[in-house]
């Protein structure tokens, strides 16, 4: 029953009257760290689906080395490869590739085709299979000259910590935002219930039960938190899609994960209900703890 | 007496339609029962010292004795506002200080008062103000509606039901105070200093209000400077002197 005609005049108290602000920057900015969060951990998830069916072998060229003689060192690699279980397929990046992948490097201009390149082999692993990759690279260098595999482990592993660090530090964050505003609701109640203690008293004299006392503020306290949330929620997402929409100006692929992915976005619009519901059980459990010290 | 006399009927509507109540007494027929209390606030010294005295259910008394002899506090300790610091407290033949907090309600439900400055809630409207106690209750709001306009009307306050408190005279407060202590119809009504802002016509009709009342049952205990009115309605008096407590007999009735 939020509707309930009230008997305290919670409304006019100062303390009360800044919560639904309190509250409003509170769920916006536990809107946008948990967008980011989101967003990270769409990142991190395509980033890892992305390079971990593929492992790259490369073969450096050798002075005073025939093309045969490379091709042959490749033949071989690509077969090694081939030889080891859960090994899908190995393929030469055709040597005009490699070139271009250098292009943005060296420019137009340079002389690509006069330099010693590397050879590479791209090989895909098969779907769910946690190939040897160790003892690949051990067998290739054994048996190839100039031949080195790079699994993108390290690089990887780098880009998931510090992926994991930022959602960890949003996870803070968002604790640390839930309980200020854990703390804040206590103040305002607690000052309410110091400003309206005489007509407590004469509520309890009455013969009124804590719960009734308690329904007055937290029912106060939810319309109030739901007040804020909801006016901190719609900011939070007009920033993010105002966000979204400079970095879709921006043509660059920074933000793939923009659009969420469906379970992401109830959790971004139930902030405000969740924070509404914590304002209104701290209201509940302050005053609850209050009155059990009144006679 | 028109008012006493609607009150009376309101009542037995009241008898027939509220809720039965619990019944909080037991053996005994003593609505209070108090035993060499005393009382302190904080950690001054004793308001009430050695306070021995009984009331039986359906009796009226005044409660009389000079300024600050601790009539409040007397009350205060019979409305549960207040435990004692010594000494036994029973309402109801229950010892309160064995009573469990979430059981007070309940017992609060049969006790009406009337404080001394009222206490009335100022930001609600004289009709709310004496719903309150069936509110709290859980009334059903249909039987609050019609038992709230009917008693404020007996009080003669039916023009008044949607003012705040703030805006009536002394007197008519007190009335609405009146109103709010009776309207749940409670087994022991304490009321401190009720005839301090009327005049003596009303003060009496306030007088026959309460007799009526006690005739239906309610003990009545009376908190009053009023020598005039206590010589006039020969009830019992609990006398209060230096924080100790005397009954005086007044009149044949005792
Ligand atoms: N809340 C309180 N805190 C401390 N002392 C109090 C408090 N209320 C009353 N007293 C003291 O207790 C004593 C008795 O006061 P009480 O109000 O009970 O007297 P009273 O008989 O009702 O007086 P009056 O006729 O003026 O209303 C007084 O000395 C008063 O100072
Ligand atoms: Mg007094």
């Amino acid at each position: 029953m939020l509707l309930r005609r009230s008997d305290l005049p919670l409304s006019n108290d100062p303390a009360v009257r800044i919560l639904p602000w309190v509250v409003g920057l509170m769920v916006y900015l536990a809107t946008l760290i948990l967008a980011v969060a989101l967003l990270v951990s769409t990142l991190a998830a395509d980033w890892s689906a992305g390079l971990t069916g593929t492992v790259t072998i490369h073969i450096a060229a050798i002075d005073d080395e025939t093309d045969a003689e490379l091709d042959r060192r490749v033949d071989e690699a690509i077969r090694i490869a081939l030889k080891t279980p859960g090994i899908d397929s190995a393929r030469a990046v055709p040597a005009e590739q490699v070139a271009a992948l250098l292009v943005p490097w060296l420019g137009e201009e340079a002389p690509v085709a006069g330099l010693p390149l590397p050879r590479i082999v791209d090989v895909q692993l098969a779907r769910d299979a946690s190939p040897d990759i160790a003892g690949l690279k051990a067998r290739l260098e054994a048996a190839v000259p100039g031949a080195g595999l790079d699994d993108h482990q390290l690089w990887r592993d780098r880009l998931v910590d510090f992926l994991f660090a930022i959602e960890i530090v949003a996870g803070v964050m968002v604790v640390l935002i839930g309980a200020t505003t854990v703390t804040v609701v206590i103040f305002a109640t607690r000052s309410g219930l110091a400003v309206h203690n005489e007509v407590i008293e004469v509520l309890h004299l009455i013969g009124a039960r804590d719960e009734y006392v308690a329904h007055q503020f937290q029912s106060n306290a939810l319309k109030l938190g739901l007040k804020g949330g909801i006016a901190g929620s719609a900011a939070g997402l007009l920033t993010l899609f105002a966000i979204r929409y400079t970095a879709a100006n921006l043509d660059i692929e920074l933000f793939p994960a923009f659009l969420f992915d469906v379970w992401q976005w109830p959790a971004l619009i139930s902030v405000p209900l969740v924070a509404a519901l914590i304002v209104r059980i701290s209201a509940r459990y302050t005053v609850l703890r209050a009155l059990r010290r009144m006679p | 007496m028109a008012l006493s006399g609607a009150l009376a009927h309101g009542f037995h509507t009241f008898r027939r339609s509220v809720r039965t109540r619990v019944l909080v007494t037991n053996a005994t027929n003593n609505v209070v029962r108090f035993e060499n209390v005393g009382m302190r606030y904080g950690a001054g010294p004793e308001v009430l010292r050695d306070v021995t005295f009984t009331l039986p259910s359906a009796s009226f008394h005044f409660l009389t004795g000079p300024s600050g002899a601790g009539k409040s506090s007397l009350l205060r300790l019979m409305y549960l506002a207040n435990r004692p610091s010594r000494g036994i407290v029973s309402l109801f033949g229950k010892d309160v200080s064995k009573i469990q907090r979430n059981a007070l309600p309940e017992l609060r439900r049969n006790i009406g008062v009337v404080f001394q400055n009222f206490r009335l809630l100022d930001h609600q409207s004289v009709f709310d103000n004496v719903a309150l106690p069936l509110r709290v209750a859980g009334g059903k709001e249909s039987q609050i509606r019609k038992h709230v306009s009917e008693l404020l009307q007996w009080v003669g306050l039916e023009d008044s039901l949607d003012d705040r408190p703030s805006t009536l005279s002394g007197g008519e407060q007190q009335r609405v105070a009146i109103a709010r202590a009776v309207i749940g119809r409670p087994r022991l009504l304490l009321a401190d200093e009720p005839t301090g802002n009327v005049d003596d016509a009303i003060a009496v009709r306030l007088l026959y209000l309460f007799e009526e009342l006690n005739r239906m049952g309610t003990s009545v205990v009376i908190a009053t400077h009023n020598e005039a009115l206590v010589s006039r309605f020969k009830h019992r008096q609990l006398h209060l002197d230096e924080g100790g407590i005397e009954y005086r007999q007044n009149g044949a009735d005792c």
